[in-house]
């Protein structure tokens, strides 16, 4: 990729530096976390897309070595599973809010974490690896913000029922529409991967 | 223009892991079929065995056969897709070991836990067992089912990629430029065509399906994280619905492909093909409200879709289908071997137990003989003499010694007996349908007694017939391997 080190490159690091000093300044921070529904289906959806983007920018022979270095895809979906699973936990949320230290985990956590060895994994997974992703992801949002709706008790110490119940149905209706938009992406063809028909395995395709 | 003349393909012979599903399927078939006689034997009070095991048999054999056919339909898709795509063999084997370490779990959960909820394991019936069974083997029945999904989820996501690697989408898989341009004839071929159209809800219907089941699974052991039950029913008949469709969609591929080969004349993916499979694609996936029409809490606007697709779903591919055998068989002078004369009256299977349900999909005929045994008469029908019948049809094409090898009198006699003990196994359902016997009881009232002799019968000499058919096919299993002329010509070609 030769646009890596290019004026063009520099532009959007810059810009996605500035992005996440603005979603970190308290005022942001404050009305983000207001609400469940924008803490967890925007800001941390955020974090992640700023790690998504910045791994981008990276020279593709960088994000080659990187990868070699941690093990191949692998070993990058299982971190960024596990480390997406954790802040899905009303109890981090809850930690988020009333412990720096956790808020800054994550801050650091969702981009380095999640955003980043997907971006590293996605170039080498075909449509097998990147479906289980999404299969598993979307599986996942749907049952849990069912479980929000349903659940009887108030998960999270810092909102309320109706926000809880508000941010399940968020969900719900957002694991539809990824799950209709992925299989959209399979119906025109395109974005698949290593295996495409031109073999444009570059990662740069969301599906 | 399009142009449908056909081009000979040599006869491929089947992988190792195609033969690995087909036996896997031909034992557990067999064994399925026999819990289904000893069903029918209580019921007709030749024996006794009880309440209990009667409903461990039918959780069996409900889970068992929806599962083991599913297994059927996929070898014969990934046999004739593999011609046309790049498959890979690591996944369709892992789906069978996925398969079998699923059923170990059923199996124990039924076998040892005394689960006995049915397959459809309908809320909230698993977790309200009232000590008849514990909280774990329900867990252990529906983590079985789970892995099993699991499995299939894999085998679809493998086929997507390689029907979207060779042809640019799934849109292209079921030949939407050919249907919405003009027919240029390339379109993909009839197996394709199938294959796609059975991915795609499939993969819709699994992540549905595993969606509530780890709802009720998190209920199962947090009961008050509450589901409602009317949608949890929706959401397992969706799924369960669109699963076990699938299946004749997969298994009709043999048709496709075999049939031309006997009269040398094509299956062409034509618009009117292209068009009723698209169709059905969508279709497929609303038609499950037809098995809800008795719950009137359902909304209203649900219930008529139901009905409706139902009526309309019943035909595209069914007559397209039918159509296209009579024009590959007419006045060919085709030469009828056990092959294609299972694949051919698989078709006639097909539409005379679909007849059944497009009845019973009436709103005011449901509400009379929806869970009565008529229902079982029709899926038992297009699953027997349809559906099973085109693997038995695929089954007798790989082993077939040479192209004009001829069947030997058993054999025969075992194809009538396949198809007089299935009619008559399947009428007395549905004749005891019509009497109003009540479906899944264990006893049944003196009046209905008599066609549950009858069907126990004629069940015994449609097993006794498959026995035949399956004992040809092990011991032929070293032919099936082999690339060789199977298909003898039609007359008409040959001499
Ligand atoms: C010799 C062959 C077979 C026999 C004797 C048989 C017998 C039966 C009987 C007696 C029942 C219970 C009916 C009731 O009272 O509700 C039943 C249910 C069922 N059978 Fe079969 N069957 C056979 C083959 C098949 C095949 C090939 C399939 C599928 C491919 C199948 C799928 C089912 C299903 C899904 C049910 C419903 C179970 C439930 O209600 O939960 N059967 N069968």
């Amino acid at each position: 990729m030769k646009r890596t080190s290019s004026p063009y490159a520099v532009r959007m690091g810059f810009g996605l530096g500035i992005s996440y000093l603005f979603l970190a300044t308290p005022m942001v921070r404050d009305w983000m976390e207001a609400s469940m529904s924008r803490h967890m289906l925007v800001q941390m959806p955020l974090l992640v897309v700023i790690g998504i983007v910045a791994c981008r920018l990276l020279p593709a022979h960088w994000q080659n070595s990187v990868l070699a270095r941690v093990g191949g895809s692998i070993p990058c979906v299982v971190v960024a599973l596990f480390a997406s699973s954790y802040w899905m936990l009303p109890r981090a949320l809850d930690a988020a809010l009333n412990d720096p230290l956790a808020e800054m985990a994550k801050f650091l956590s969702l981009p380095l974490l999640v955003g980043f060895p997907l971006v590293l994994a996605w170039r080498r997974l075909t449509l097998i690896g990147r479906g289980f992703v999404w299969t598993n992801f979307i599986s996942m949002l749907a049952v849990l913000g069912w479980l929000y709706i349903v659940a009887p008790v108030r998960v999270c110490n810092s909102y309320l029922v109706n926000d809880q119940e508000t941010a399940g149905w968020y969900m719900v209706i957002a694991s539809v529409l990824l799950f209709l938009w992925w299989l959209g992406t399979l119906l025109v063809g395109g974005g698949v991967g290593p295996d495409k028909p031109d073999r444009n395995g570059t990662g740069t395709k969301l599906a | 223009m399009a142009s449908y003349t056909y081009t000979a393909t040599p006869d491929q012979g089947a992988k190792a892991g195609v033969l690995a599903y087909l036996v896997v399927s031909a034992v557990v078939l067999l064994l399925m079929m026999l819990f289904g006689l000893l069903m029918r034997m209580e019921q007709a009070q030749f024996i006794s065995i009880g309440g209990l095991w009667f409903y461990k048999l039918m959780t069996l054999h409900g889970a068992g056969m929806v599962g083991i056919v599913a297994l059927a339909g996929a070898s014969i898709m990934w046999h004739f897709l593999r011609q046309y795509v790049e498959l890979t063999t690591s996944i369709f084997i892992a789906n069978l070991v996925i398969f079998l370490i699923g059923v170990v779990m059923i199996l124990a959960s039924v076998l040892l836990g005394d689960f006995h909820a049915a397959w459809t394991f309908l809320f909230p019936l698993p977790g309200n067992s009232m000590g008849m069974w514990s909280q774990g083997a329900a867990a252990l029945f529906m983590g079985g089912l789970l892995v099993i999904g699991v499995g299939f989820v894999l085998l679809h996501l493998d086929i997507a990629r390689a029907i979207i690697k060779n042809y640019g989408g799934l849109g292209r898989g079921l030949g939407w430029p050919q249907l919405f341009g003009p027919d240029d004839g390339n379109a993909p071929p009839p197996a394709v065509v199938a294959s796609t159209m059975v991915t795609i809800v499939n993969l819709i219907g699994l992540v549905v399906g595993a969606s509530i089941l780890i709802m009720m699974l998190v209920n199962l052991y947090v009961p008050t994280f509450e589901i409602d039950a009317l949608l949890a029913k929706g959401m397992i008949y969706f799924f369960g619905h669109v699963f076990i469709n699938a299946v004749i969609y997969m298994a009709v591929i043999a048709v496709y492909e075999i049939l031309p080969r006997y009269t040398q004349r094509p299956w062409k993916s034509n618009k009117v093909f292209l068009a009723s499979w698209t169709a059905s694609t969508i279709m497929v996936m609303f038609i499950f409200p037809h098995h809800l029409l008795m719950d009137y809490a359902f909304p209203k606007w649900f219930l008529i879709m139901g009905h409706i697709i139902g009526y309309l779903n019943t035909f595209p591919i069914l007559i397209v289908t039918g159509y296209g055998a009579m024009m590959i068989v007419y006045r060919s002078g085709i030469r009828w071997d056990m092959c294609s004369r299972l694949l051919f009256v698989s078709l006639f299977g097909w539409a005379v137990g679909a007849m059944p349900a497009f009845i019973d999909g009436t709103i005011t005929v449901n509400y009379v003989m929806h869970n009565t045994l008529w229902v079982p008469g029709h899926f038992h029908t297009y699953l027997i003499l349809g559906m099973v019948a085109m693997v038995f049809g695929f089954m007798y094409y790989l082993g077939k010694p040479d192209e004009n090898a001829k069947d030997s009198p058993i054999d025969i006699a075992a194809f009538w007996g396949f198809v007089v003990g299935t009619m008559g196994f399947t009428m007395s359902f549905l004749y005891g349908g019509k009497e109003g016997a009540a479906r899944r009881y264990a006893e049944h009232l003196p009046e209905w007694i008599p066609y549950d002799r009858l069907g126990s019968y004629f069940a015994a000499l449609l097993i006794a017939s498959v026995l035949v058919f399956i004992f040809r096919f092990l011991t032929r299993l070293g032919l099936a391997g082999r690339d060789y002329q199977r298909a003898s010509l039609a007359r008409s070609i040959a001499t």
